[in-house]
Parts: structure tokens; sequence; C-alpha cells
């Protein structure tokens, strides 16, 4: 049978969705990193002396030696702009009004993907950004707590 | 044991856009029985093991094993379920039979993306939930921002990037079996719409509907089948690490990996010169360039030349996506890998008609999970 030979007035699909809420544990190295950025305004990196490696955000064990990671760092709030993109879609498919500027900033072998506040046209790989903040009270501990990165003049 | 495996046959469902008259389970019984029909075999008597791959949150069900057994014939039969790229389901396959555990496997693989009806939403599960998706981001950022860091490392251009889409669309003309054949100029795509810059709309493969369905079976047992089973040569897989924050951006050394597991069990020094055709990923434009150096076809940012030289043309030096790929033919999710597969099998037997490319022996296919995974994997094919 083919889609021609239908008889339009014939039922054609259940319509249905999967709610699903979770919630998802941070675990040891994203409490201390989270508790971090939230109570001191700090991005830490977690270090693995074996490979010579910086995680960021930081993690309890490194992924390339499966070696537990117990040397801490804090990476300062400036990172070099690792990629960019503009984004014209919002979560759910639908065109933006404003399109989204979003960034990966590295420290470290890591990074922090967060929102770009800059006209696009001035962004160029390899300059330095720095995390802006919320201020302290309105922070929650996630990466919300970190506004947008913007571009950063020494 | 045996240590060959083949393709003895195939089957195939759509492909289309949308299939408002068939419930998958109907697309994949269409398969089923084409691909049995095929390879000349009854799956209640002869296939020992069948797979699947299926992704939960696609389906629209939790535990798809459970809507497998009965339109592939596999009911009271040994059956399991990936959450994997169809090449995962195949590699599944070989080594059911490589380790002697089956004789006959039936892997198979489906896209109903069209009723999904929130499909970014879905996509966006895949994002880590503590450190991204409280971003709320479409997930085709991760696309712009490798897109941009491929461009910015390997000195490939936007214009480049934009051609793969007029090759690839238009191959599709020749291929029944594509939704998306069009005669697009360069400008026409590169002033397109745009998605995630600097990747556009166009450069973006759109879905379709459709199963496949293959029989693979041991070496004895394929040469009593059939005259001109098609031979698995070599498959390997490989991930990253997920994290978009460690990951690498300009380079894909999962697929170089995955690809060097392909070779070495399949013997292949120089895939340049013996590989004669290639079906692999081009959900985004920029991943074929990206994917065609990292399975060391040439240098790294050499593609985009060779590509406007025309060397990866229906007619040239080494045939890319002949088939139009999935900007050509339709991204089928998690069942493209065996779309590719399906595509090679029709060259390696000369049944690929218009698109055919001429004394096709050895083909190349490859596969990614897509955004955001590093996930993907490559299979050397030989008749
Ligand atoms: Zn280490």
């Amino acid at each position: 049978m083919t889609f021609l030979e239908r008889d339009p007035l014939a039922p054609q699909a259940w319509f249905g969705n999967l709610p699903a809420a979770h919630r998802y544990t941070y675990g040891l190295a994203g409490e201390r990193f989270f508790r971090a950025l939230k109570d001191e305004g700090k991005i830490l990196g977690s270090y693995c002396p074996k490979c010579d490696r910086t995680y960021v955000p930081a993690t309890a064990f490194c992924e390339r030696c499966l070696g537990e990671l117990t040397d801490w760092r804090d990476m300062g709030l400036v990172g070099e702009l690792h990629t960019f993109t503009v984004l014209y879609v919002d979560v759910e498919g639908r065109p933006l009004e404003t399109p989204q500027i979003v960034g990966l900033v590295s420290f470290g072998d890591g990074g922090i993907v967060h929102f770009l506040h800059a006209d696009p046209e001035s962004l160029v790989i390899g300059m330095p950004m720095r995390a802006v903040l919320k201020p302290p009270h309105e922070r929650q501990g996630s990466i919300l707590d970190i506004q947008y990165f913007e571009p950063f003049q020494a | 044991m045996s240590d060959r495996v083949a393709i003895v046959g195939v089957g195939w469902s759509g492909f289309r856009p949308k299939t408002p008259d068939l419930s998958y389970k109907e697309l994949m019984y269409e398969a089923a029985v084409r691909a049995y029909a095929d390879a000349g075999v009854d799956p209640r008597r002869d296939v020992d093991s069948f797979v699947t791959v299926a992704e939960d949150f696609i389906e629209g069900t939790s535990i798809f094993d459970e809507y497998v057994p009965d339109q592939l014939g596999a009911a009271l039969k040994p059956v399991h379920t990936i959450t994997g790229d169809g090449l995962h389901g195949l590699a599944t396959g070989v080594m059911l039979i490589r380790s002697g555990i089956a004789r006959v496997v039936v892997v198979e693989g489906h896209s109903k993306a069209s009723n999904l009806l929130t499909p970014d939403t879905i996509l966006a599960y895949a994002q880590d939930p503590v450190l991204n998706r409280p971003l709320r981001l479409n997930t085709h950022f991760v696309a712009g921002m490798e897109m941009h860091r491929y461009l910015y490392e390997s000195g490939t251009t936007r214009e480049q990037c934009a051609a793969v889409v007029v090759k690839n669309r238009r191959n599709a003309l020749r291929n029944p079996l594509a939704a998306y054949g069009a005669d697009l100029s360069l400008e026409e795509v590169l002033f397109g719409p745009p998605l995630a810059w600097p990747l556009g709309k166009r450069e973006t493969a759109a879905t379709t509907d459709g199963a496949i369905v293959m029989v693979l079976a041991a070496e004895e047992v394929a040469r009593a089948l059939r005259q001109d089973p098609i031979w698995i040569r070599g498959i390997g897989w490989c991930n990253d690490s997920p994290s978009l924050e460690s990951r690498e951006w300009g380079n894909l050394p999962y697929i170089q990996e995955a690809a060097q597991m392909a070779y070495q069990q399949a013997g292949l020094r120089d895939p340049w010169n013996e590989v004669d055709v290639a079906e692999i990923d081009d959900t985004y434009a920029y991943k074929e360039l990206q994917t065609l150096e990292a399975l060391g076809f040439c240098g790294y940012g050499e593609a985009g030349s060779l590509l406007e030289s025309g060397a990866f043309d229906l007619d040239g030096e080494l045939p890319v996506n002949p088939s139009g790929g999935s900007l050509g033919v339709g991204h089928m999710l998690d069942a493209t890998g065996l779309m590719r597969t399906l595509e090679a099998v029709f060259q390696l037997r000369g049944e690929a008609g218009a698109h055919q490319v001429e004394g096709a022996e050895v083909a190349l296919v490859q596969s990614w999970r897509g955004v955001p995974t590093t996930s993907g994997a490559v299979a050397i094919l030989s008749n």
C-alpha cells in the first residue's frame, strides 16, 4: 500500500511523549569544582603529573592513565578562545531572533564551553577571554554561575 | 570458527523523508523480507542470531529490544539491540560469526525520523547534563565549533566545504533511493541560511525514513548461498573522550584509530590506491573532508583542494559518496552506517545503476554517531 492509496480519513497515528526528570550527581570532583566557583569565584583544574595534563573542569581521575588526581590548581579567570560559533537556532530548533555566540575557552588542557559577549567580527581564535561571574549572592554552584566570557585586555 | 564473514543478502525499505503510511515495524518487515529473499535464507530456520541498532529516546519507547523480534522473524531466537551506529551492529555480527557462536547473523537498522516531533530536544539530551546542557544550546553548536576549528587548523575553506554539498546532491540525482538530489550552485550553498556559523543549513543533512537489513554468513555458508558474496575484510571502531572541554577539535583521532583497526585486519596499507569507492560521513559537509584526511586518503588540509580538482567525483580517482551520502540520500540516524554499507554492496556487486563506479572491487565505509559524540567506525568490504 502506498501513501497515495490511503484513506485520508483513516486514523493515522497516536501522539505521546516521554517525560523524564533526573538528578545528576556532581560527584567528588564536581562538588569541589562548583563549590570553588560559587564560594571563591575560581575555576579549578586538576593536574596529572604522569601525563603532564591539566583537566578543566577538574576531574577526580586522569582519563589517559586512570590515575587519581590530587593536585588541584586555580586556573584564573582568563583563558584562550579555542573555537566559537554563531548559533541561529534555539535548543528546540526554532530560529533565534538574536543569534547566540558560543565558544570553548581553553584553560590548561581543557576549558569551559559558554556564551561569549562580543561582536563576533571582533573575535579571533587564540585571543584571551575572561569569565564574567554572577555576583556571589546569586551563584548557585552550577556552570551558570559564569554569565559569559568577554574579550580581555591585559 | 570462520575467519571470513560475508554479506550474503541485503534488503531495504524506503528511503523517503516521510513514511506516514507505514509503521516502523512494517518498514523493518519489508526490508527483512527483501534481505532474506536476496540471501535465499529462511529466517526461522537458517538465522542463528539477530542484531539491531536503536536508541530508546529516538524510538520513543524504553527497552527497544522488546519491539524487535516479531517483524524480523526473530521470536524465540537470540536477539539483542545495541545503541550504536549500524557499523557497530555490523561489527557485532562479524564477532558473532568469527567467535563461532553463529553461522548466519541478521543486522538491522532503521530510521523513522519523521515521527520525531522534537528531534532537537532529544539530541540536546546527549549533551553533558552538568557542564553543557544548562546553557540550553541547540546541539548543532558542536558542529559549528568543530567546523570553525577545523578550517582554522587545516586551512580548508568554506567554499571547499560547500563544494561537498554540490557534489553529493548532484550524485543523489542518479540514485533512486536518494530523496535530496539537487543541482545546486556553490553560491546557493554558501549564501544559504546560516545554522551555526561557519556552518550553513544547506551543509547539514536532512533526515529520511527507511530500514536496512543485512544477512551475514560464515565463509562456507556464504559460498553455498551465492556466487557473489561481499566480504567484510576489516571492521574497526573507536571513541575519543566525549568531553567537549578536553577532546581534539581540529582532528578526528578516533576515526584514525578505527581506520587503522580495519586496515590492519584487511591488510590494507595504501588506502588511496587500494580503495575504489568510499561511502563516508557527510552529516555536515566539512566532515567529509575532515574524515577523508583522518582515514589517511590524503594529508591534513589536502582534501579540500583534491575535491576541487574532481578527485572525489563519480568519475574521479576516488569516488566519495557516489550515493549522494547523507546530504543527498538523507540522514538515517543510527541506520546511517548500514545505509552506506548497502551502497557499498551495490557498488561491489555492480548493481549501483546510474551511479555505478566502474570496476569497484574494494569499498570503504565509515560512520559517525553525530554531535555531540566522538564515536566512529570503519569497514573495508570487497567482492
Ligand atoms: Zn594521567
